[in-house]
């Protein structure tokens, strides 16, 4: 019997019934083989069956899971096995069929042994095996077809991956270990040599079947009397990695399937309409699925839960709700679980889990590493095993604590020591002196039994422990006669630590019935979870569409149907697209109501870059939702740039032209269909300079639409490039690992510092390559037959590379070339791209490098729309990178130009002065300038001839005395003043704002740096608290925080300076940082990362920065894996907290104009460079000496590092072409000083000043006479 | 909270004890893993004369067993193999499942035989003891347990319950008593989580 049907219809049911007539006329439970996918299907099926039984004898059921059964097949037979094992050596009576950790630790010994030498990614190479290995043996290759799949493919680690694998399955078979993927060999070896002990086949979820069990039933097909099937023909949501194979089924059974499925049937038919337009890449409209879009995943986690509570307030029960994501992350599970309440629950079905993501388990753990001495002691995790494990009181566990940091002596006797004073702690030390020599195993166990609880409570905690000792066990099953116990105590530890509690098919997760599961789309599908309401989130995020290719795995070449001689990228893109459509549509028929909700950037800040939210479309939300807010009226020469209709437009927009408004204005009139008809959002293309520039540019298109589901393309030329190495699985092209990763310029800097110092560069030069690098890549972009001939930069160069290569990283220079060459090298790719990009418009293209102009060059290559604003006078970043002014010089020449040459911010006289400048560099004979000249804007700009004054002064504190006057009159005047102190140099800031402090004036540095950020700022702090809560010092820190954020009142500030005793050992009970101290210090978290949320949360989660939360944990998450101790990570975090971003996390920066802002009231100190796009009411530039400032080439002395980067170019300019090319920009970096100021500006310069503890007289830059000459000739 | 409505032997003793015991076992899964060695050997035992009786070779299995083991399960091997050439092994390590009504509710038992016996019209059902043969055999639960079920399974009365101690195969026959008997015995247990 075959039956046709989706997960909707009746027919376990219509098997049961079919089973049960079998049983009626007499035939033997026996005799009846049941497969279902799991154990809870299982369960149902078999209650199902007992339920509609007669009162008697019911049989000895034959009913299993697809692996249960192979499990059991094995058991029972295994005699077969053991007698065909050559050796007489390691008997065994029966086998140990054990979970996947066992044979993680087993294959990662026999990569081992192998010589991978040139394998790109050590650190995936365990997992590629583990894959490799597992879709072999679910798909049943044998090694010929494992070969061809290999010359298909054109693997490079075939033969070593093919000996690591070998070695494994000898030595699984040496130790009788085998997990549930390996047993699959075993049955297959088994069941050829035995006759079938079954006349009647019941398989249900047939669809979802793996090739094994196909080869299987061919093999006793002849045996069986009858199969009955239930299949669903657009089902198989397993295939790909999890091994499901489409299987026609009419042609196996040589029968016509009954349908059930009726496409009159609504929901059937949308259902198979959502497959089929996912195929077909139609955009599918559903009247009952909504879609909602936001830029932060925060505020996506925030609607739906809004959402989910207005359903229960409807008498919606949680159980009718389910929440689908890929990314059923700890944040999320964070911020859900602290929202729940005794009628609202979460059940997290987590496909594994990390064991220390148990608060329980995760002590147990530590306690087992401080018994087995496996690893440093952190006081932290100390404290939180004697309180929550040992329940000791816990002040006296800070003092133990303390006590152990100061003496550093064996925790336990120090714990001995202070068992004459207490009953408890003798006990404790009694109970470790018992358990310090046993195995693991009986160690957790004797911890278990003594001091965890058994109530019913904790009953789920008690599964958890089950679950690990029968881990721990098997693992020493296998291990115990290789290693003494200590050592294997320290193995598995080890291993323990790194490791999950892997998914286990034999032992699924049990869904509560009163609570809302928040699953992946593929346990919901597993367990048939059906309810009236499915959430969807992160629908952008890419872990929708599972990778299932590898380099040492392809899923869809080794699937067992594979017959084409070669593999297309397209291939993989069109069998993802056809599983994801499989999946969607089984989830859909879960379902009655469908909620897509999707966010811009992940957790992390991290732009998602494309999920399954391009295969829906919002019936009602148009970019016709505009929100009203105030219309702009555009100046005629912003009018001129609004007018664009198509091809080439150039931009030259003058500093304070308003050009990021007119920007935005265009973006809103392209999606408004105004200059294209039709154009999608997604077919516009934004590139800013800065990453900020971009979130703040798609925070302002979402304001404008908050209802568009798709915002267009803006990002960096960074981020686009991507996303385009990203997409389609393109890195493949590029012989790069899904898995690559971008180092970050920290990582950069360390690893271009070894390579140097390998090298036998000495330190002080090391700088030099650093840069050398990032040039040397850019010229092997324009000539890529290129080879330098300085010989030890070659070899620094080779051995940077070296290192990525097999580390799996690219750098960000490598995202630009390798977008590039893709792009150059692929066709389709470039036809994807080209059919995609309807307009690019680029911001700040004076700055643009080669690569990024071929790149935009080639994108737009179709459609040919090009709008590059920028302003040739602002070029400032040509001497540090790679940027090419002449570039956007010629692009002016080609394409229609419009000049936004009105400035609207600065007063008259600093209008005059920048275009003196301009003028100035043009009498010098210097090309630093384009022939824009700034005009005012009538009735804007305010009036004042004199708003420029330049000062002389014999020494620097004089300067320094001027400065601090003037700002101090300036407050007096304008509390609200903006203020700003300009330098050439970043270690001039420190020094500034050390003058500026002793004078009592607030200042306000580097605005990037991420002690800035509000909750960087407290979290560290109160983490040093907890590592040291003897140091009062960092209460008054943080109390000082609190009162300047008017969290905390001036009193709070007193009691922290009044302490002079530990605070955990008061009992102040009025304080609130007392409150506070005690709830930090005593709260024990399974990780670091939760305590990181937690802390982050305390004092911000109702305010803006909330969006930075979840970043500062993954961030802290992140040091915390590099580091031993928690205590490790606290100091990292103060270390690194200038920094402007970590590990390529970046926070959110918030533009609070709220009293609490950052800035207000603060002087800001700042770098020349720094100030570029930013506006000040008053702006002193101080310092402006010769050596700093020069604008005659013959007065410039060239930098060390400016010439090593020309000798290792192709066509290295003259010493004298460099010079001249310094000078200008130099003109354009005071340019952009000058315009950064509205009221006033204040230049100034002093005849000596101390640099690096000397003394010393200097002349003050000729600008000051230059321009003082041109007046007077004015004049 | 969840529902049992299944019971085995060992169960339906915890149950008989205390019914909170039962359900911190039974629902709430309260127990610790407890790796046992004397139950570990008596798994193999159990597998060995199970793979044995259904015909494998075992030989190169009893090298997983020490000397003192080998010698035991010889005997064991030389029992059963003189046992065979009487009768006939019909079930080996066989479950079953039983339905049974109790108030118009339905329940179910369920259970494990290590082996069963036929001697011409008579069942002995084997359970293999490596620890010690229950002390009060007769009235143990999974005596009156098994013997009911088997008399479910083959319609008859002529069954004994035998316990075999692996050690030295000394054994206790409990013969079949009385239906009506067992089943009040069991439904007496069962009704305490009907309350």
């Amino acid at each position: 019997m075959l039956i046709q049907a989706s997960v909707n219809s009746n027919r376990t049911n219509m098997l049961i019934n079919e089973y049960s007539k079998l049983i009626q006329n007499g035939i033997k439970s026996e005799k009846i083989l049941v497969l279902v996918q799991n154990s809870k299907k299982r369960k149902e099926f078999i209650s199902k069956i007992k339920e509609i039984s007669n009162i008697g004898f019911l049989g000895s059921f034959k009913i299993f899971t697809f692996f249960g059964f192979i499990n059991n097949y094995i058991i029972e037979n295994w005699p077969i096995i053991e007698n065909n094992v050559k050796s007489d050596e390691n008997r065994k009576i029966s086998p140990v069929l054990c979970g996947l950790e066992v044979s993680q630790f087993i294959l990662n010994n026999c990569i081992n042994e192998v010589d991978f030498t040139g394998y790109n990614s050590k650190t995936s190479l365990l997992h590629q095996l583990l894959r490799r290995s597992n879709l072999i043996n679910l798909n049943n290759l044998s090694d010929d077809e494992v070969n061809y799949r290999t010359k298909i493919l054109q693997e490079s680690f075939s033969k070593e991956a093919a000996e690591a694998i070998n070695k494994y399955k000898a030595k699984t078979i040496q130790k009788r270990a085998f997990d549930y993927i390996r047993q699959l060999n075993l049955f297959e070896f088994l069941y050829k040599k035995l006759s079938c002990p079954y006349e009647y086949i019941f398989i249900d979820d047939a669809d979802e079947i793996a090739p094994y069990l196909l080869s299987y039933f061919n093999h006793i097909k002849k045996n069986i009397k009858e199969f009955y099937i239930a299949y669903d023909k657009s089902g198989s949501s397993r295939l790909g990695y999890l091994g499901a194979i489409n299987v026609d089924f009419e042609e196996f059974l040589n029968q016509k399937a009954i349908n059930i499925d009726s496409l009159n049937n609504e929901k059937e038919k949308n259902a198979y309409k959502i497959y089929s337009d996912i195929k077909e890449e139609k955009p599918l409209v559903l009247d009952n699925i909504n879609i909602k879009s936001y830029l932060k995943r925060d505020e996506m986690i925030d609607s739906v839960v809004f959402d989910i509570k207005n359903l229960l307030k409807q008498g919606i029960k949680p159980s009718e709700i389910s929440i689908v994501t890929p990314l059923n992350d700890d944040y999320l599970k964070n911020t859900l679980t602290k929202i729940e309440t005794d009628t609202l629950k979460f059940n997290f079905l987590n496909k594994s889990e990390k064991l220390n993501q148990n608060p329980t388990i995760g002590y147990i753990l530590e306690l087992l590493k401080i018994i087995n001495k496996n690893s440093i002691i952190s006081p932290y995790i100390l404290k939180g095993v004697l309180i929550e494990i040992f329940d000791i009181d816990k002040k006296e566990a800070i003092k133990i604590v303390q006590e152990f940091k100061i003496e550093n002596q064996n925790i336990f006797e120090i714990i001995k020591q202070k068992a004459d004073l207490k009953a408890d702690l003798k006990d404790i030390f009694d109970f470790y002196q018992k358990i310090a020599q046993l195995p693991l195993s009986k160690q957790l166990y004797e911890i278990a039994d003594n001091y965890i609880l058994k109530t019913r409570n904790n009953s789920k905690n008690i599964i958890k422990i089950n679950q690990l000792l029968k881990q721990i066990s098997d693992f020493e099953d296998v291990f115990k006669n290789d290693f003494d116990t200590n050592y294997l105590n320290n193995i598995l530890l080890t291993q323990l630590s790194n490791s999950i509690i892997s998914e286990n098919p034999l032992s699924d997760d049990e869904i509560d019935d009163n609570s809302i599961v928040v699953s992946t789309a593929q346990k919901i599908i597993d367990y048939s979870h059906k309810t009236k309401y499915c959430f969807l989130l992160d629908i952008k995020n890419e872990n929708w569409i599972k990778q299932d290719i590898g380099p040492l795995y392809n899923a869809w070449v080794m699937q067992k149907s594979w017959n084409k001689d070669s593999f297309e990228l397209t291939d993989n893109i069109e069998l993802s697209k056809d599983k994801t459509a499989r999946i969607l549509r089984k989830l859909y028929l879960l379902s009655d109501n469908f909620s897509l909700y999707s966010s811009s950037y992940d957790s992390l800040g991290i732009e998602n870059i494309t999920g399954i939210d391009k295969y829906f479309e919002n019936n009602e939300q148009k970019a016709e939702d505009k929100k009203q807010i105030k219309p702009i009226i555009p100046r005629p020469d912003q009018k001129a740039v609004l007018d664009y209709k198509k091809g080439k437009m150039a931009v030259s927009a003058a500093a304070g032209s308003g050009k990021t408004t007119i920007m935005l204005l265009l973006v809103e009139k392209f999606l408004e269909g105004k200059i294209i008809k039709d154009i999608k959002a997604e077919n516009i293309f934004v590139l800013t300079f800065m990453e900020s520039a971009a979130r703040n540019f798609k925070e302002r298109i979402k304001a404008k639409f908050p209802n568009l589901k798709e915002l267009p393309n803006i990002s960096t030329i960074h981020g686009l490039c991507l996303r385009i190495l990203k997409e389609n699985n393109n890195y493949a092209k590029l012989g790069l690992d899904f898995d690559f990763e971008i180092l970050d310029e920290i990582k950069r800097g360390a690893v271009i510092t070894k390579c140097s110092l390998d090298c036998a560069i000495t330190p002080d030069k090391v700088a030099l390559y650093d840069s050398a690098i990032s040039a040397y890549k850019n010229e092997l972009s324009v000539y890529s037959d290129y080879k330098t001939s300085n010989r030890l930069f070659l070899k620094v160069f080779e051995e940077y590379s070296k290192i990525l290569k097999q580390e799996n990283l690219i750098d960000y220079d490598d995202l630009l070339f390798l977008s590039l060459k893709l792009l150059k090298e692929n066709k389709d790719v470039l036809e994807y791209y080209q059919n995609k990009v309807k307009v690019i418009i680029e911001d700040e293209a004076q700055d643009s490098s080669f690569v990024q102009q071929s790149i935009i060059k080639l994108l737009s290559g179709k459609f040919n729309n090009i709008i590059r604003c920028g302003d040739i006078n602002q070029a400032i970043t040509s001497t540090f990178t790679n940027s090419d002014v002449t570039g956007f010089r010629k692009f002016i020449k080609e394409a229609d130009e419009i000049q936004m040459d009105r400035c609207q911010r600065c007063a008259t006289g600093v209008l005059d002065l920048a275009n003196d400048v301009v003028k100035l560099a043009k009498d010098k004979k210097f090309d630093a300038f384009s022939n824009l000249i700034m005009k005012p804007v009538e009735g804007k700009n305010i009036i004042d001839k004199k708003a420029v004054s330049t000062h002389q002064f014999e020494s620097e504190k004089e300067e320094a005395n001027f400065i601090i006057n003037e700002i101090r009159k300036i407050k007096k005047e304008d509390e609200n003043a903006s203020i700003a102190i300009l330098l050439r140099n970043n270690f001039l800031i420190n020094k500034w704002d050390e003058i500026l402090k002793t004078n009592y004036i607030k200042t306000y540095k580097n605005s990037d740096a991420l002690i800035n950020n509000k909750i960087y700022k407290i979290s560290l702090y109160i983490m040093q608290f907890i590592s040291n809560p003897y140091d009062n010092k960092i209460l008054e820190k943080i109390s000082e925080f609190l009162y300047e954020q008017k969290i905390y009142d001036k009193s709070s500030l007193n009691y922290a300076k009044s302490l002079k005793e530990p605070i955990f050992l008061k009992d102040d009970y009025d304080e609130p940082l007392f409150w506070d101290m005690n709830y930090f210090l005593f709260k024990n978290h399974s990780s670091i990362y939760n305590l990181s949320l937690d802390i982050a949360s305390y004092y911000f989660s109702n305010t803006p920065q909330r969006v930075n939360i979840p970043l500062f944990a993954a961030l802290v998450d992140k040091i915390a894996k590099t580091q031993k101790t928690f205590e490790d990570t606290v100091s990292r975090l103060d270390e690194i907290k200038f920094r402007p971003y970590f590990s390529n996390i970046k926070f959110f920066s918030i533009d609070e104009k709220d009293e609490n802002s950052e800035k207000s009231g603060k002087v800001q100190i700042m770098t020349l460079h720094k100030s570029k796009g930013d506006e000040f009411d008053y702006v002193f530039i101080p310092e402006m000496i010769k050596e700093n400032y020069c604008f005659y080439d013959s007065e410039l002395k060239l930098k060390e590092n400016s010439e090593f980067n020309e000798k290792i170019k192709k066509k290295p300019k003259t010493p004298n072409e460099l010079k001249k090319e310094i000078v200008e920009e130099n003109y354009r970096l005071i340019y952009v000083a000058i315009t950064r100021a509205k009221k006033k500006l204040f230049m100034s310069a002093a005849k000596k000043y101390k640099y690096y503890f000397k003394l010393k007289d200097y002349e003050p830059t000729s600008l000051f006479k230059d321009l003082e000459e041109m007046k007077i000739a004015k004049n | 909270m969840l529902k049992i409505d299944t019971f085995s032997a060992n169960s339906l003793k915890i149950l008989d004890k205390s019914l909170k015991e039962f359900e911190d076992k039974y629902i709430y899964n309260l127990n610790l893993f407890k790796k046992d060695e004397k139950a570990l050997l008596g798994q193999k035992f159990h597998n060995l004369i199970c793979y044995y009786l259904k015909g494998f070779e075992v030989e190169k299995l009893m090298l997983d067993l020490n000397d003192n083991e080998q010698k035991i399960f010889k005997n064991i091997k030389d029992m059963l193999q003189k046992r065979k050439k009487e009768g006939e092994f019909v079930l080996l390590e066989y479950s079953f499942n039983l339905k049974e009504e109790l108030n118009k509710k339905a329940y179910y038992l369920t259970g494990r035989f290590d082996a069963v016996f036929k001697q011409k019209e008579n069942y002995i059902i084997y359970d293999w003891k490596t620890l010690n043969i229950p002390k009060d055999a007769h009235n143990d639960l999974q005596t009156s347990v098994y013997l009911y079920a088997l008399s479910k399974i083959f319609k008859t009365k002529n069954i004994t319950m035998r316990y075999v101690s692996l050690t030295d195969l000394k054994y206790e026959d409990i013969p079949f008593k009385d239906e009506k008997y067992y089943k009040n015995l069991i439904d007496k247990i069962v009704l305490k989580i009907y309350n």
